[in-house]
């Protein structure tokens, strides 16, 4: 793979040099079906250049490539924590604005991030929240709330839904439900709380089918789970294979209402990038409306971008699990790296939780 | 291997002289690759597990701003308490399961391939090696496919299933080449001295075999140890073994220094057993072969 990138970094090199137009390659390190072919093919007429696409399905992956020296990439599209590891790193470079005039767009609740304030290296693309999906159909012959994160930290209702609820096998995500519905921030620092949210998860464990990060969205659309702690996007995705497949039941999702996870995912620069003019010409490209629904049509990502709200589909824009209303937007909270020592603390706690 | 023995030919003074400077020279591709890739790695490992983990991943540098950062710390967590003492025994336990089931399924097939006549085993070998076409992880979702009706779908036996359909061809395959070696003759013989089927079978077959099931299990025992996916997708709350610890260290809690402790841990633990297993095993072979 690194073969095949130097090689061709050394070819476009050679046809710059010799003054061709084949030496316009925009190079996007991005997330799996992040962006439409349509769209894809729509911005190589606009630049008249090429666009090449490498693909990471998480930010460790991408993280972890980086740091082992792969260069050429001209764009990432980290999430917050990991924007701020780039940025730690020197690895990024800062965005000029005025290269940028579709900037306005961004909704101003995303405009200020702790990672990157005032957008000085950051262009926020797709959010998405860390949700329970469940089996409406099911739950409400069984009478359970659908509304908190009870659903899968009450014994009272978890009697009901033994071996029928997954959760993600994420530390980060999972303790941090947790610490949500025992009322504490997901960036506690006081490990008498986090032991208190260990706790609470070894009780209710027995009544978990299992850890998983994308097993869910198959058994959620077939039957097999009616209870699943993750990604928004994925449970649109379950939602629509179920409705697809003509199952007799429907999938639902939403934000517990003590709050939850949220990510963010944004265009950064990364500092070996060769085409900086292509790369601010793409963002301000995606920052038009019409392309920047692209995301949330496709995946049903939420969206950053006032201007795209017309173009979204109307079941994906109306849909209060993928675009947080005002007052649930203000209990979400994105997750930020610990020091290495709480890391270390919290991992411990993770492979009690796994043993026990 | 009839080749390679120089004492079935003629000598010829010049190749004598010359055989000291070709061993060296074929010798020196495999052991370079064994430097550079088993080596140099594990080296890097020991040092990394003697630094510390960085801030925003990576590890802080074992020299800085003139102070030496190396420490004991990360063995000293490990042997904390007994949490991940516990996990290392447990997955030696699955490793040691699965390839006692390996074994018990993949002698007969192994020891039928090698008797059914000569036209047809290639075609059978074929067999067992056509499920390497298809995609690990795809034939690890059939599975998901399979064990959902049954109940069986996210628990120790489903981990255990996993593990036995993925390895199993790694032990049908040297248990082949083995038994397919024995001299029937042998068999005719302990026969015509009035020796059962029984007898026949514990007292030749499987004392020259012995090389094949080591070699079988070592190749299942060990990959067993550090497969991370198929507990991640069969395994239920409690099925994490080493694999999956280490990958997390490495991945998601980006704490370098625990991550190569752990694999560290894991290579000595695979070495030690395997000196030992190869010590258990010489005199019976010995004895016998």
């Amino acid at each position: 793979m690194n073969a095949w990138r130097a090689t061709l970094i050394v070819l476009s090199l050679t046809l710059m040099v010799s003054g061709s137009h084949a030496a316009d390659v925009l190079h996007l390190y991005i997330w799996n079906t992040y962006l439409s072919e349509e769209t894809a093919a729509r911005f190589e007429a606009r630049c008249g250049c090429r666009l090449k696409q490498d693909f990471y399905s998480d930010n460790e992956e991408m993280l972890a490539k980086l740091e082992a020296g792969a260069i050429g990439y001209d764009l990432l599209v980290p999430t917050g924590n990991a924007v701020e590891t780039l940025l730690r790193q020197q690895a990024l470079q800062p965005l000029d604005k005025n290269r940028l005039p579709n900037l306005g767009n961004i909704k101003a609740e995303f405009r200020n991030p702790w990672y990157d304030p005032g957008m000085r290296y950051a262009v926020p693309y797709a959010t998405t929240v860390t949700v329970l999906g469940y089996n409406a159909t099911r739950l409400s012959e069984l009478g359970l709330p659908t509304d908190s994160w009870a659903l899968i930290f009450e014994p009272r209702y978890l009697d009901k839904l033994k071996g029928k609820v997954t959760v993600l096998n994420s530390q980060r995500e999972l303790m941090g439900a947790a610490m949500k519905y025992l009322g504490y921030s997901v960036q506690e620092t006081d490990p008498a709380r986090w032991d208190e949210a260990k706790r609470l998860i070894l009780r209710t464990k027995p009544y978990w089918a299992t850890f998983s990060n994308s097993t869910y969205i198959k058994d959620l659309a077939v039957g097999t789970i009616w209870v699943a702690h993750g990604y928004s996007s994925d449970m649109y995705r379950a939602q629509q294979d179920a409705r697809d497949a003509g199952r007799p039941f429907n999938i639902a999702f939403r934000t517990p209402k003590e709050g939850a996870v949220l990510a963010v995912d944004s265009f950064v620069l990364h500092k070996s990038g060769r085409r900086p003019d292509l790369a601010h010409q793409f963002i301000n490209f995606m920052l038009d409306g019409a392309n920047a629904a692209d995301v949330s049509n496709l995946i049903g990502a939420g969206n950053p971008n006032a201007a795209a709200r017309p173009y979204i589909a109307p079941g994906i824009a109306g849909n209060p699990g993928i675009f947080p209303p005002a007052a649930d937007l203000q209990r979400l909270e994105m997750l930020r790296d610990f020091d290495p020592k709480t890391r270390r603390l919290l991992s411990r706690m993770w492979t009690e939780i796994k043993v026990r | 291997m009839t080749e390679s023995q120089p004492s079935n030919r003629p000598r010829d003074p010049a190749q004598t002289r010359r055989a000291p400077l070709t061993r060296w020279l074929v010798s020196l591709p495999p052991t370079l690759f064994l430097l550079t890739f088993f080596l140099a790695p594990a080296l890097l490992m020991v040092g990394a597990s003697l630094q510390q983990p960085g801030d925003f991943g990576g590890l802080v540098p074992a020299l800085e701003n003139g102070r030496l950062t190396l420490s004991l710390d990360t063995y000293r967590f490990f042997f904390s308490d007994w949490i991940y003492a516990e996990i290392f025994l447990r997955s030696f336990l699955v490793a040691a399961a699965t390839t006692l089931l390996c074994l018990l399924l993949a002698y007969p097939l192994a020891w039928l391939i090698a008797r059914s006549h000569r036209r047809h085993r290639d075609l059978l070998v074929l067999l067992v090696l056509l499920p390497f076409a298809s995609n690990f992880l795809i034939r690890i979702y059939a599975w998901i496919i399979l064990l959902g009706p049954f109940d069986l779908l996210y628990t120790p036996w489903a981990v255990i299933t996993g593990m036995v359909y993925v390895h199993l061809p790694f032990m049908i395959l040297p248990l082949y080449t083995n038994l397919e070696q024995h001299d029937p003759a042998l068999l005719e013989a302990a026969q015509d001295l009035g020796a059962g089927a029984a007898t026949r079978f514990w007292r030749i077959t499987l004392p020259l075999s012995l090389p094949g099931i080591w070699s079988g299990s070592a190749l299942v025992f060990i990959p067993v140890l550090g497969m991370f996916a198929i507990p991640e997708l069969l395994g239920g709350t409690r099925d994490i073994l080493i694999g999956n610890l280490i990958k997390e260290q490495f991945l998601d809690n980006r704490d370098w220094p625990l991550g190569s402790t752990l694999s560290l841990l894991l290579t000595v633990g695979v070495l030690l057993l395997a000196g030992l297993a190869a010590r258990a095993a010489r005199p019976w072979r010995g004895g016998t072969a």
